[in-house]
């Protein structure tokens, strides 16, 4: 699927490149950020221009996000119907309510693979979409110029930096995964602990 | 019913740590792998539209002729010659795709006729140190003689 676009990136432009970036953000399983490094090396080597990816990508993907924003908004009833009188999908929201402009932030460029299930969770929760847009601009401008600018630096040896950044990213996922397991158990934990010594102090 | 509950949340909690760690273990190997081999390499120079990229082990299979070309400073209709096809209606076509259309029983004939036809025309070296120079029996390849392209 990388080689099939990379090919047609070459051959089709920044158009083609912003509509890649724009589905990838909607959830379809498309190698964004291997091509937006490769699209920096492209404009480098002078075939693609730097300013019209930049664009085309950045708009890309905020629209993308934009638009799943709106389909966790529209589908927020139903999980509402499904889940509101649960005490953890309380507590979740309310988590990610008090982190979301950091969660949006970060998911953008450094734990990309969580963008697309946070953008629904943004939506379905009650932030506003201006306080949602900022952030999303932000960390897709951070994410462009970051990926962008370090196959524009590398060029024709952007591959390396792309094998890097792919498993960095699948590491921090991992340590992500695994930071919300401990941090359930050790919440688990303590209330378990805290029923035990009431249950000994009613005895 | 509370202790089915506490049953399920103990086993979410213990599947996310052991996925977490098995996405650890998995992607850490990879990333160590392909930190060992980024490190050391250093961003090349800027290319500044003169200076022609000189290794011919970063042609890959996804590259276009035009690409290609225009990459190495090779003249525009070189490889098609080469290649003994139409410059018309390629000009879009991958190397794989190439190969697939008219080299069908031959799979990585385009690939390797493409890197052979680049070698060839490779800038000459400029002066190297001499603790760095190649050896005298370092032979550059010959071109590899061009199989006949299925019409």
């Amino acid at each position: 699927m990388s080689d099939y676009l990379l090919t047609q990136i070459i051959n089709y432009g920044a158009p083609l490149f912003g509509l890649i970036l724009f589905l990838a953000a909607l959830g379809l399983p498309l190698p964004a950020s291997i091509l937006l490094i490769a699209a920096g090396a492209f404009s480098q080597q002078g075939f693609l221009d730097w300013v019209s990816i930049a664009v085309f990508g950045f708009l890309g993907a905020v629209f993308g996000d934009a638009i799943s924003f709106g389909m966790g908004f529209y589908a927020k009833n139903w999980v509402l119907k499904r889940f509101e009188g649960s005490p953890a999908w309380k507590n979740a929201r309310e988590t990610f309510e008090s982190r979301a402009g950091m969660a949006v932030y970060l998911t953008r460029f450094l734990i990309t693979a969580l963008a697309v299930p946070t953008n629904l969770i943004a939506g379905g929760s009650g932030i506003r979409f201006r306080r949602f847009l900022i952030y999303d601009s932000l960390g897709e401008l951070t994410w462009v110029v970051l990926y962008g600018g370090l196959g524009y630096l590398f060029g024709s040896q952007w591959e390396l930096v792309s094998d890097f950044i792919s498993s960095f990213g699948g590491l921090l996922l991992g340590l992500v995964i695994l930071g919300v397991g401990v941090w359930l158990g050790t919440k688990r934990l303590r209330t378990t602990g805290v029923n035990a010594k009431e249950k000994v102090s009613e005895a | 019913m509370n202790n089915s509950m506490n049953t399920r949340q103990r086993n979410f909690i213990v599947g996310l740590i052991v996925i977490g760690l098995m996405i650890i273990g998995f992607f850490g190997l990879r990333t160590v792998r392909a930190f060992r081999q980024f490190h050391g390499h250093r961003p090349p120079p800027p290319f500044t539209g003169e200076k022609a990229e000189t290794d011919v082990d970063l042609i890959r299979d996804w590259m276009t002729l035009p690409y290609i070309s225009i990459t190495y400073r090779l003249p525009p209709n070189l490889l098609y010659e080469t290649l003994k096809i139409p410059p018309r209606g390629n000009e879009r076509k991958s190397i794989k795709q190439l190969n697939d259309e008219y080299y069908p029983e031959a799979p990585g004939t385009v690939l390797e006729l493409v890197k052979a036809v680049v070698r060839a025309h490779l800038p000459p070296p400029t002066a190297a140190p001499p603790d760095t120079a190649i050896p005298a029996d370092t032979a550059v390849p010959a071109l590899t003689p061009v199989p006949q392209a299925v019409p």
